[in-house]
């Protein structure tokens, strides 16, 4: 019962923790914007969250603890992971891939998908001491 | 992995970027300067940026331990490269630094080059501003989990 309480938030928990990981690579980002040769950094999560949630994918069947995963339906299973953007698109002559604009941009996208994250957590906390009180 | 860690790579970033702006600001105060302490002109300065990799600092080692998330730990100065460009030759023979032909050599200083850096630099140092104010904002939102 207290499992279906909190069930829901310990995914949000990982995407909160997501969300710090992608404010992280984002600072890296801005700090290293001059710095030559520097490839861009990002965080992977929500994809791993839509591949999860895809009931088209194919999942591969563990029979054995050391198998690797391949399209896990497991939510739980699910880790934010840093990877590194070495695509050369961008103009730049020193090697750096980063935007300064761009980031800005992502920067204001993930403070405010952080900031729903933990309204969302607290509507889920504010629902549960509702239940505790009886409603009243 | 923490606020603390976004806090530390935006102030590297200021750290950075200050050291650069005080770099140009020094190439500016020279533009004239025909005489150094080893008797050439004033040669123009440049920083150069290196991501920081300290992988052998206890709290480094202590992240990667503990957590697979690790953004990184920042940006540091490398060093400060003088720039071997020639310097320019000025045609006035009544300058004590003049040659026998009557040119002083100045300072390889292009004032607009190091305006142009210099609007760059305060561009970065206001994105590392900005975000250490997003990584505040965060923080205290994370407080008000469970109020």
């Amino acid at each position: 019962m207290i499992q279906s309480l909190y069930g829901q938030s310990s995914i949000m928990e990982k995407a909160l923790n997501a969300s710090l990981a992608r404010n992280d690579t984002i600072s890296q980002n801005l700090a290293n914007v001059d710095t030559p040769n520097y490839k861009r950094k990002d965080v992977a999560f929500e994809q791993y969250l839509n591949n999860a949630l895809d009931e088209s994918n194919l999942e591969g069947n563990l029979t054995d603890k050391r198998h690797i995963p391949i399209n896990s339906k497991d939510i739980d299973s699910i880790e934010p992971t840093i990877t590194q953007d070495n695509s050369n698109v961008s103009m730049r002559i020193d090697g750096n891939n980063v935007d300064i604009d761009s980031e800005m941009a992502y920067l204001a996208k993930n403070t405010i998908k952080y900031n729903a994250l933990v309204q969302l957590i607290n509507s889920n906390f504010s629902k549960t001491k509702n239940v505790i009180r009886e409603g009243k | 992995m923490g606020f603390f860690s976004s806090l530390d790579i935006g102030a590297s970033g200021l750290t950075a970027q200050r050291v650069r702006m005080d770099t140009i600001s020094q190439n500016i105060a020279n533009v004239n300067t025909t005489r150094t302490a080893d008797g050439t002109p004033y040669r123009r300065r440049d920083v150069v940026f290196e991501e920081r990799t300290d992988s052998n600092s206890f709290s480094s080692v202590l992240s990667d331990a503990t957590s697979k998330l690790n953004g990184g730990q920042g940006v540091r100065v490398a060093k400060i490269a003088e720039d071997s460009s020639e310097f320019k030759k000025v045609y006035d023979p009544g300058h004590p630094d003049a040659d026998a032909d009557g040119y002083v050599s100045m300072p390889n200083v292009d004032v607009v080059t190091e305006m142009v850096n210099m609007i760059s630099s305060t561009r970065s140092y206001e994105a590392n501003v900005t975000s250490i104010n997003a990584t505040k904002s965060m923080a205290l939102k994370a407080l008000e989990i469970g109020k």
